[in-house]
């Protein structure tokens, strides 16, 4: 019972610490907590001096579920269902890199084809995910049309990934060893179809969106992370290459067969909010153009999975392995101690590390610049707390 | 952030986006959405309308070790294939714990034990490695998905409730001409 | 789930229905009909046919066609016909409902997408129901006040809001003749009333007691408080050519030109105004979902939150509408309405079908080319919420009190302009020298 009181009383404590107003009367302190419409599953505390922030804190960990500990207890092929669960709507590349990492640890080696049909997966979920990305940053601007554009042409791309996996977002399709199945008949032209009406979509989204005169004058400036501070911070992803870093992994630590493809890093020099929302735009483009040339180069037969044992197993040993996944570079570290399960497994999310640039871009901006910054930031709450 | 591999020299970034006046902008913004109000509509009114399958559903071949692409539906069991042995169980163990094996009355010869796997569809996930476990053609999975019930209970698909063939009949897919996509038969 | 029904008996079921006319025959004659003569007596019975009537004699107008329009004639042109029905609030109300209905099936062709689907007729009349089912909902929710909040006001404020923006529909001139009130100073009357708006926001926003309405209020306040200079301004222009306050004299001097030939720049100003004054997209920064939750709605639930929409798009009807009266010509059109709509000398059921004595070719004419215009506006209102974000608080003080200031007295000074230099004269019509 006494157990309990100190329990609360220090809760009281830790609550009354971040409500309390400061010395000066004129901050207010404001919960952009889990129930506000502009959040997502994620809290954060500001304080306001009238319409400007000068204090951010951010409070994660609303959907942490464990994900790390739970891979220890389940072997290397059952833990593809849970570990894609943390960012449902890009599941291919967050096992992509997990099971490059496996495949390290266990001496698999993955057929040709099977890695064409894995980074073909890879850029159609990037596209999934950068949509609706897109699509909830529209809406925090207050443009209804940007939230159902982007949503309505993400269809096409579940639609293609429900006839090449069998879901439309829980894909479970990268494994260790390669993917589950081969493509199905007629996937090939239906996907150069459904790409092609896509990219004139991409027309559309720029005249009513990025072009539009509002819409520029709400995040051009806004949020203006220079080069050293991307640096420094560690940011990754499109919020890096908007700062004026040219960094992404497939041109930088090449996986599967990215070495082969020609494509360009998308990335700006104006640090602000407008270029973080318009790099995933342009690697939008690219990635319709690396669709195609991965079509075209794909073997015409092979094998697609690596026949595996029942319960994989490799040499005691650790992995570190990374992938370009929509946020960011995602990187797995899983340890292994030969025996089927691993001994420990180490998520490294975009996310998380996009986060930290938060508290540094809201001091100084205005309130209604928080939705601008935050979301632009590219962060997706389950992912970060896995 | 440190990458030992050396970035090939890289191309000339994107001119910042220059922006044109505002009324431009403006007058291709309301271009763009008017443009809209001529195109049909995208929405597929289910239930009226059901989305069409190629295939009948994933399935896996032991021999080859690649799975078949089809839709992740509703299992269907090949009593005449199953023998027991409770692979897709000890799998879905780590997943979800969605298959429990139960005795049935029926007798097969391949069959010793006389159990067969019983699904409850309040846990499975439609991840499909159960499938990929069966070593003997007997565990796919069909089109099916419509799988609402009333009550918890009623989600437990027996084994004879799962050797059933849903009929499923959906024609609609996304089809695409030359001033929009929309979904139609 | 629903229990089970007892046993039903048919004899039962007979017996019921008739024990539910006999107590109808009964509350009417007891009480119904008494009342009726009660009310008959000491209300005013028009003459026809040079004879006044009594209340026999108005009660047999539902069978003798020569008394039904005649006194149906006298009762539309009374006062609470027209402060209730007819241009007042329930014809408000009607453009209103039907605004929010056009506006989410325009906003959701425009996204591709259905809109309202399944209330309503499916394949003829899709989401026509839509809003009497939101009706419904909204009045079945419990209305959660806020503790601490200042009840009085809570309450009363949404009250307010939906009488004030009737206030400004009482207003509006639908055709000469047809308004509620017909002061001389109609149009600082408008201009009077819309002043209270923002005290309305911020009165409910204090009486929240939370800090998201509290920060949503504010922002109301500072919104509407810059545009109505630049509105008011705008429509000055209109005064000043037309040489009076009162909307009917300013309508009935619209018709030769139309002001927006001459005052374009003010017409754009007064639209962009108006749209600031109903905290429409994209000036909905007091309920901007993403930054403050709903601003100064966040405590509204239930019929509180239905008075608020309400009361918005009453205000929607009566800006649009005073768009129409200042700038697009009131009611003046074309004359497509026939003189008569069947022969003079036809039976007398034949003269109440066609509406002899009660159809004025020219006052229906006028409420038809009056709602054609004002449903433009209404669309062009409707169109920015589809394409355009929504705009920052700064940027926004910025534009009202600099830039459409500014536009404004351009074409003031272009107004002037054109009168010191004759070419047109105060009466409204183009004079040449």
């Amino acid at each position: 019972m006494a157990d309990l009181e100190d329990r609360i009383r220090e809760s009281q404590r830790m609550g009354i610490q971040i409500a309390k107003e400061s010395e000066d009367d004129r901050l207010m302190t404001l919960s952009v907590g889990p129930q506000h419409p502009g959040s997502g599953h994620f809290r954060f505390v500001v304080k306001l001096d009238g319409d400007y922030i000068v204090h951010c804190d951010p409070d994660p960990g609303y959907v942490h579920r464990g994900e790390e500990k739970m891979c220890e207890y389940r072997n290397f092929i059952q833990n593809i269902p849970h570990l894609e669960r943390p960012v449902i709507h890009d599941s291919t590349n967050i096992t992509y890199s997990y099971s490059l990492a496996v495949e390290e640890l266990t001496g698999i080696q993955v057929p040709r084809r099977g890695q064409f049909i894995r980074a073909i997966a890879s850029e159609l979920n990037r596209q999934i995910y950068t949509l609706y990305w897109l699509a909830i940053y529209g809406i925090f601007l207050g443009h209804s049309t940007m939230f159902m554009w982007p949503a309505g042409d993400r269809e096409l791309f579940i639609d293609l990934m429900e006839a090449l996996t069998g879901a439309r977002v829980t894909h479970a399709f990268n494994i260790p060893g390669g993917v589950r199945n081969d493509i199905p008949n007629g996937f090939k032209d239906k996907c150069l179809r459904q790409i092609t009406y896509y990219e004139k979509r991409l027309k559309e989204y720029e005249d009513i969106f990025y072009n539009n005169p509002l819409v520029r004058q709400r995040t051009e400036g806004v949020g203006i992370l220079t080069k050293e501070d991307a640096i420094n911070l560690g940011v990754t992803g499109s919020v890096l290459r908007a700062s004026g870093v040219p960094y992404d992994i497939r041109k930088a630590e090449p996986y599967d067969v990215y070495n082969e493809i020609d494509f360009k890093v998308q990335y700006m020099q104006t640090a602000d909010s407008f270029a973080r929302a318009y790099v995933p735009f342009l690697d939008m483009r690219e990635s319709c153009h690396i669709v195609r040339q991965l079509l075209d180069k794909m073997p015409e037969s092979g094998e697609v999975r690596a026949k595996l044992q029942a319960n994989p197993r490799g040499p005691p040993g650790e992995a570190y392995r990374r992938v370009e996944s929509g946020r960011g570079a995602l990187g797995y570290y899983i340890i292994s101690d030969g025996t089927p399960k691993p001994y420990r497994v180490k998520i490294s999310v975009g996310s998380f590390r996009n986060m930290l640039a938060l508290p540094h871009l809201l001091v100084g901006a205005k309130m209604g610049d928080m939705p601008v910054i935050y979301w632009a930031l590219n962060y997706w709450p389950v992912e970060a707390d896995r | 952030m440190t990458s030992t591999a050396p970035t090939p020299s890289p191309p000339l970034p994107p001119k910042s986006h220059a922006s044109t006046s505002t009324a431009v902008g403006f007058i291709k913004a309301i271009e763009s959405g008017s443009k809209h109000l001529l195109i049909k509509r995208f929405t597929l009114r289910y239930p009226e309308q059901k989305l069409k399958f190629v295939g009948d559903g994933y399935q896996f071949d032991p021999k080859r070790a690649v799975g078949i692409a089809g839709l992740r539906g509703r299992h269907i069991l090949n009593h005449d294939k199953c023998t027991g042995c409770q692979l897709c169980a000890i799998t879905c163990e780590g997943i979800a714990e969605a298959i429990g094996m139960v005795k049935v009355d029926e007798e097969w010869k391949h069959n010793k034990k006389g159990i067969m796997p019983q699904i409850d569809y309040g846990k499975c996930v439609f991840c499909g490695l159960c499938v990929d476990a069966c070593p003997f053609y007997a565990l796919f999975m069909t089109n099916d998905y419509e799988l609402a019930a009333y009550t918890k209970e009623h989600l437990i698909y027996t084994p004879g409730q799962l050797a059933v063939k849903p009929k499923y009949s959906g024609d609609v897919e996304i089809k695409i001409e030359d001033h929009g996509a929309t979904h139609h038969a | 789930m629903a229990t089970l029904p007892g046993e039903f008996r048919f004899g039962n079921f007979f017996a019921s229905i008739i024990w539910v006319i006999l107590v109808v025959i009964v509350i009417l004659t007891l009480i119904v009909l008494p009342l009726l003569f009660v009310v008959l007596f000491y209300t005013p019975l028009p003459p026809v046919n040079g004879e006044v009537l009594t209340p026999y004699l108005f009660l047999t107008s539902i069978v003798d066609p020569t008394r039904t329009l005649p006194i149906i004639n006298f009762y539309i042109h009374q006062i609470p016909f027209k402060v209730i029905v007819f241009p007042g609030f329930i014809f408000a109300a009607i453009v209103a409902a039907a605004t929010i209905f056009v506006e989410r099936k325009f906003l959701a062709k425009m996204q591709l997408r259905i809109g309202p689907f399944y209330a309503g007729v499916w394949g003829i009349g899709e989401g026509i129901l839509q809003l009497a089912a939101d009706g419904l909902k909204l009045i079945s929710k419990e209305i959660l006040v806020p503790s601490g909040a200042d009840k009085p006001i809570f309450w009363a404020t949404p009250v307010a809001f939906v009488a004030t923006a009737a206030a400004v529909v009482a207003l509006i001139p639908v055709a000469p003749g047809w308004v509620v009130s017909n002061t001389s100073v109609g149009l600082i009357a408008v201009f009077a009333i819309l002043g209270f708006f923002p005290l309305i926001a911020l009165l409910f926003s204090w009486a929240s007691n939370s800090k998201y309405p509290f920060i949503g209020g504010l922002r109301a306040l500072h919104q509407m408080i810059a545009f109505e200079i630049p509105f008011i301004l705008s429509a000055l222009s209109v005064v000043i050519l037309a040489g009076s306050l009162n909307l009917t004299e300013i309508a009935q001097s619209q018709h030769t030109f139309w002001y927006i030939i001459f005052l374009p720049v003010s017409a754009f100003v007064f639209f962009i105004s108006s749209l600031a004054e109903l905290e429409r997209v994209p000036f909905d920064l007091p309920e901007a979902e993403s930054e403050i939750v709903a601003g100064w709605l966040t405590e509204t639930s239930g019929m509180i939150y239905g008075l608020i929409q309400l009361g918005s798009y009453l205000k929607v009807y009566a800006l649009a509408a005073l768009f129409v009266i200042l700038f697009l010509g009131g009611w003046h059109g074309p004359q497509i309405f026939p003189p008569q709509l069947g022969p003079p000398n036809a039976i007398p059921i034949e003269k109440m079908l066609t509406l002899q004595g009660f159809y004025e070719y020219l006052t229906a004419n006028a409420i038809f080319w009056f709602l054609v215009k004002t449903v433009i506006v209404i669309m062009l209102m409707i169109l920015p919420r589809g394409i355009s974000p929504r705009i920052r608080i700064d940027i926004l003080l910025h534009t009202g009190w600099y830039k459409l200031i500014v536009l404004a007295f351009v074409n003031m000074f272009v107004a002037l302009a054109l009168i010191y230099s004759g070419v047109l004269g105060p009466g409204g019509s183009l004079s040449i020298h």
